[in-house]
């Protein structure tokens, strides 16, 4: 993965930080070189071409109701969130989210009317905002706790006495960050790389510049790549036995005039057979280690089982999805689009599923 | 004379003045004149004063000459040379405290026109009478017009600001409104802003709705308190305060030229919002540089810094302020703003804060991968007038640092891969340029290999280019060696200095590698492009930074340049090309000897190879025999050709073609002092320039030329007595 250089510079080396300090005229180096100082930040992308892990675990079902907020996990069960990436927020405090809520409910009320100044202090105003931790999420000590955020609006023809409601949801995660990642960001960074939102595109648009102006972060698109697409179609099939799919739907584009779009349904039971036989060639290989090696799914059984899949719908319309690009995936357990879109629908596979976004987030991390 | 010309003057501008009659200014004249002739020994303007210091409340105006006699006399003082401190004193106490009632307030406030400056207790005294007396409002927004106006001209502004809050109670008096919140604009410190301030003003704000001026003051309040005041400003806004001087103008420009004076410059003042002049919607938002605020989350930061008094950025407005506050300044909201300002960038340079850098690296990497390697319509980048800008101003933050970012390098390494070599290629080259040294082992994967598929599938202009830029690159990387190296000089490694784990070996693999490179780049070139003299001179460009690595830069390391640059440049057509060539050759001799000469003396372990002297002198000999001694396509030298290829190609005394005389570049100055040497002649034999005296000659003639390139070579590689027989290329170091 890493040549040995790379994680002799990656090191946190603090001493190296001190000497520097200590010399008037060396303190540029830290922002001279991506191979220097910066490079502690690990996975330097330039130098390590960092990919999507070739192998995980599979999806593994968990009770995770017992451990979080079902409040919670209700609201994040129930949307379709767009998603982003975000780079590292700075002096973010678990601890202040009360003054963020105040905060960013005066920026939407003084953003909502521009050139009007409006009290931070106030709750008069017409937008509600509240931060939340949703504890028990992170998997591992690296790992900063999920923020909740909602914002909470009357309708325009609302009656006098009639309550909020929610008009907008997100949230910020990191599940199973990379630990190299996550070590080698200074104090004072928080890394919560994946941010989902669902709600008006203006509102979406408000909180992002209010994360960007406080926390000195950004924001950008997270798109689910082909790979992942493929990778959430087989991790869902991987689950069928415990819960069912009911179908397995991928839609396909066809780039020719006029477009082409391919919807492809597969039969559970069929799809779960697919992934059997792809799977048992795997076991076979493997029988000693059987415990450790049927828990992780490899990339090549994924793209075994995508291949069967065309070569299916190949022999009978004559068809190479190979050309076309994989847009959707969709089963009972969740969808999960190209354009960022994801929908899981069942709080059991909620950690592994945001784990592997986790992974793409980071991938798309400028440094 | 000149007291009519004021009189005029003060004519001129009453009939602005609603409440002096033009029958009464009349009269003022006639009053005037007779004063004049009757009061010539006592001051008179002194005695005026007295009245108005004296008068009693009560004391009628209509019809008292005494008053209007002596008003008049100080308003010709007013409009001619200005009033004295006290004088304005004394006329501000007289009209505020309303001792004649308000009538004369309004003409008396008129002629406040000061000579020098204005002492601060007359304006704190009226202020306070402001609130005591019954002065129409309209006087009132008239003196506070008058306090703006001459707001810069006020000596000190310590007890005005001691009354904050006695000033900030009028901006609930609507007409007042709009000129308390300028002057509270102009006395705004951050003490003042209190959280009951900005009620208050928000208060007005839902009554008034939104004016400009309440916008104004809270965006203050905001600059210094960004956690009480929450408040986006529209983009159409930006002009700030309008100014008051109208009343006071003509006057106060006329008596500020008598006086040598400049005009108050107090009467723009700058509104700093940020300049959005294309307000038209942009698809791609991430190349905006953000605005400079400050930190909104003070108490997140607390513990830090709690214990210092710091300044926000956003506040420092002069390179003066900026020094003044260097230790304490408070970074903004958002680093990548400092690429947005001059000042900032000034700033940037002595940034130790490591979470700082990174937090600007965060960002401007988010840019340029959006920008250039996320975007998501198939890599076509629709808004290159956006990007263009965005670059060159990164690039002029490097050249400002004189470095670049880890995160613009980060970005380079990849975008070199998809690059078509075409697409804002100044800029690019530009930031690539700016890369520091890169460890030996990484260099080929991550330079070399996407550079080289570049270079031979692009233009000969790329070509050129590029070659320019990895000649200012190894510029860089030996400047930061030249300076780091020798602030310790006991240590050879790099090490202390810099985050790169670097020794002086490792540094100079890096050099090396980047030498070879270029040098099999350019043979390569050369052969492609057929020796293009453009091409050729960027080469050349690039190994003089080289021949002068040691001498120039203290980096023990010479590298020659390969066959493929050496025998282009010596045969090429033009002579320029040859002469830059000798100069190269003369400076690897210099520093050649003189890292000999050191080598001996200090008897240090750097060692340059013999393959080097080796290959130096070879070249040098070849140079030699070819442009002096006729002795080209001997055996031994770096181009050979068939004897029998010679004899067929019928060129009659081939050996000599490539001399000073015959060679191409030269052939046309060799013709022109023939013709100047023996203008009689009328067959040209170019050889008979070979014989001794019209050699030297010819060589004197070449060096005035300006070939100095040449004629350095010649004084250091020939011994020059020899040139009586046929010159002799001499060949020193083993």
């Amino acid at each position: 993965m890493e040549s040995p250089q790379n994680s002799v510079a990656r090191t946190p080396s603090n001493s190296a930080i001190v000497q520097r300090r200590s010399k008037s005229k060396s303190y540029r180096q830290s922002y001279r070189s991506c191979l220097g100082a910066a490079s502690r930040l690990g996975l330097t992308p330039g130098l390590t071409a960092r990919r999507l892990n070739s192998s995980r675990r599979a999806l593994k079902s968990q009770v995770i109701t017992e451990k979080v907020n079902p409040e919670h996990l209700a609201i994040l069960v129930k949307a379709e969130w767009q998603l982003s990436y975000v780079t590292p927020l700075y002096q973010f405090r678990h601890t202040q989210l009360k003054s963020y809520s105040r905060q960013l409910s005066a920026f939407i009320a003084a953003e909502k009317q521009q050139g009007l100044a409006v009290e931070v202090e106030g709750s008069q105003s017409s937008f509600r905002v509240s931060f939340s931790v949703v504890q028990g999420m992170a998997e591992t000590d690296d790992d900063a706790e999920t923020v909740l955020i909602q914002i909470f609006s009357k309708p325009m023809f609302a009656k006098q006495d009639e309550p909020q409601r929610s008009v907008w949801s997100g949230w910020l995660t990191c599940i199973n960050g990379n630990p190299d990642y996550l070590h080698s960001l200074p104090k004072g960074f928080t890394c919560l790389p994946l941010f989902g939102s669902s709600g008006a595109e203006v509102l979406t648009s408000l909180v992002k510049s209010w994360f960007q102006q406080t926390f000195d972060c950004c924001f950008g698109c997270l798109e689910i790549n082909q790979t992942s697409l493929q990778w959430l179609a087989a991790l869902w099939t991987n689950c069928h036995t415990e819960s069912s799919l009911k179908h397995l739907k991928m839609i396909w584009t066809i780039p020719v005039v006029p477009p082409l779009q391919v919807t492809y349904t597969v039969d559970p039971q069929d799809a779960w057979e697919l992934w059997m036989s792809v799977r048992m060639d795997q076991l076979d290989k493997s029988e000693e280690e059987e415990e450790e090696q049927a828990r992780n799914i490899d990339i090549e059984e994924v793209t075994r089982f995508m291949q069967g899949l065309k070569s299916h719908f190949y022999r009978h319309f004559r068809l190479d999805l190979s050309a076309g690009n994989l847009q959707q995936v969709s089963t009972a357990l969740g969808s999960a689009k190209f354009s960022g879109k994801i929908k899981i629908s069942s709080s059991r596979y909620i950690i592994t599923t945001l784990a592997l976004l986790t992974e793409c987030a980071l991938l798309k991390m400028p440094i | 004379m000149a007291a009519t010309i004021n009189l005029s003057d003060s004519e001129r501008s009453s009939p602005n003045d609603q409440s002096v009659s033009s029958r009464s200014s009349n009269r003022s004249l006639r009053v005037a004149e007779k004063e004049r002739r009757k009061n010539e020994a006592e001051d008179p303007f002194v005695l005026a004063l007295k009245y108005f210091t004296d008068v009693e409340a009560g004391t009628p105006v209509y019809g008292n000459d005494d008053f209007e006699r002596n008003l008049v006399l100080v308003e010709k003082v007013a409009y001619s040379k200005g009033l004295s401190p006290e004088a304005i004193s004394v006329m501000l106490e007289f009209a505020m405290s309303l001792r004649m009632g308000s009538s004369p307030c309004v003409r008396v406030l008129k002629c406040l026109i000061p000579a020098t400056v204005v002492p601060q207790e007359a304006v704190v005294r009226a202020v306070v009478w402001l609130g005591v007396g019954k002065i129409p409002i309209s006087t009132q927004v008239l003196f506070i017009k008058w306090v703006l106006t001459v707001f810069d001209m006020i000596d000190t502004k310590d007890q005005l600001r001691a009354v904050y809050g006695f000033i900030f109670s009028y901006v609930t008096e609507e007409n007042l409104c709009p000129f308390i919140c300028h002057l509270l604009y102009l006395l705004t410190r951050k003490e003042s802003v209190r959280v009951f301030r900005v009620r208050k003003l928000l208060e007005l704000q839902s009554k008034l709705g939104r004016q400009p001026f309440l916008l104004h003051l809270l965006s203050l309040y905001k600059v210094f308190c960004p956690e009480l005041v929450t408040l986006s400003i529209p983009s159409r806004m930006r002009s700030g305060f309008r100014n008051h001087i109208s009343p006071w103008k003509s006057a106060l420009i006329a008596v500020q030229k008598r006086n040598g004076l400049q005009v108050a410059s107090s009467m723009s003042l700058a509104f700093t919002i940020k300049d959005k002049t294309n307000s038209r919607k942009r698809k791609h938002c991430h190349l905006e540089v953000p605005a400079l605020r400050s930190v909104v989350n003070k108490e997140a930061q607390t513990e830090k810094c709690s214990s210092r008094k710091v300044v926000p950025l956003v506040q420092l407005h002069s390179f003066a302020q900026l020094l003044e506050n260097m230790h304490h300044i408070e970074l903004p909201a958002q680093m990548g703003s400092l690429l947005g300002s001059s000042l900032a960038l000034q700033y940037l340079d002595c940034v130790q804060d490591e979470s700082a850098l990174l937090r600007l690296n965060f960002w401007l990497g988010y840019a340029l991968h959006e920008e250039f390697l996320f975007c998501g319509d198939g890599g076509a980048i629709q808004n290159s007038e956006d990007a263009l800008q965005f670059l060159n101003k990164l690039l002029s933050a490097h050249h400002f640092l004189q470095e670049g970012f880890s995160s613009s390098e980060a970005f380079l390494y990849k975008f070199l891969n998809v690059w078509d070599g075409s697409l804002l290629r100044p800029q690019i080259l530009g930031l690539l340029s700016n890369i520091p040294v890169v460890p030996s082992s990484q260099i080929g994967r991550l330079l070399f290999e996407p550079l080289t598929q570049l270079f031979f599938t692009s233009s000969l202009f790329f070509k050129c280019g590029l070659v320019e830029c990895l000649n200012n690159m190894l510029l860089k990387w030996l400047t930061w060696h030249s300076v780091y190296a020798l602030e310790d000089d006991l240590d050879i490694s790099l090490n202390s200095h810099t985050s790169i784990n670097m020794t002086l070996s490792g540094f100079k693999d890096s050099v090396m590698e980047l030498v070879n490179f270029v040098g099999q780049l350019a043979s390569v070139g050369l052969q492609i492009e057929g020796c293009q003299s453009l091409l050729l001179s960027f080469v050349l460009d690039f190994y003089e930074t080289v021949c002068d690595t040691f001498l120039k830069y203290g980096l023990p390391l010479v590298v020659m340049p390969p066959s493929g640059v050496f025998y282009p440049a010596l045969f090429a057509l033009d002579p320029v090309s040859v002469d830059r060539l000798a100069y190269i050759m003369h400076r690897y001799k210099v520093n050649l000897t003189s890292a000999k000469a050191q080598e001996k003396l200090t008897k240090q372990a750097f060692h340059i190879s013999r393959q080097t002297f080796h290959e130096f002198n070879h070249y040098v000999v070849d140079m030699v025999s070819c442009l002096w001694n006729s002795k080209m396509f001997q055996p031994g030298m770096g181009v050979q050709l068939g004897e029998e290829l010679l004899l067929k190609s019928k060129v009659p005394q081939y050996w000599t073609s490539f001399d000073l005389i015959h060679h191409p570049a030269f052939m046309s100055y060799a013709v022109d002092f023939h013709q100047k040497c023996w203008p009689g002649k009328k067959d040209m034999d170019l050889s008979s320039i070979k014989h001794s005296k019209p050699w030297s000659w010819y060589l004197e003639y070449l060096f005035t030329q300006g070939y100095d390139g040449l004629k350095q070579f010649v004084q250091s590689n020939i011994s020059r007595q020899l040139t009586a027989s046929d010159g002799q290329g001499d060949t020193q170091q083993r």
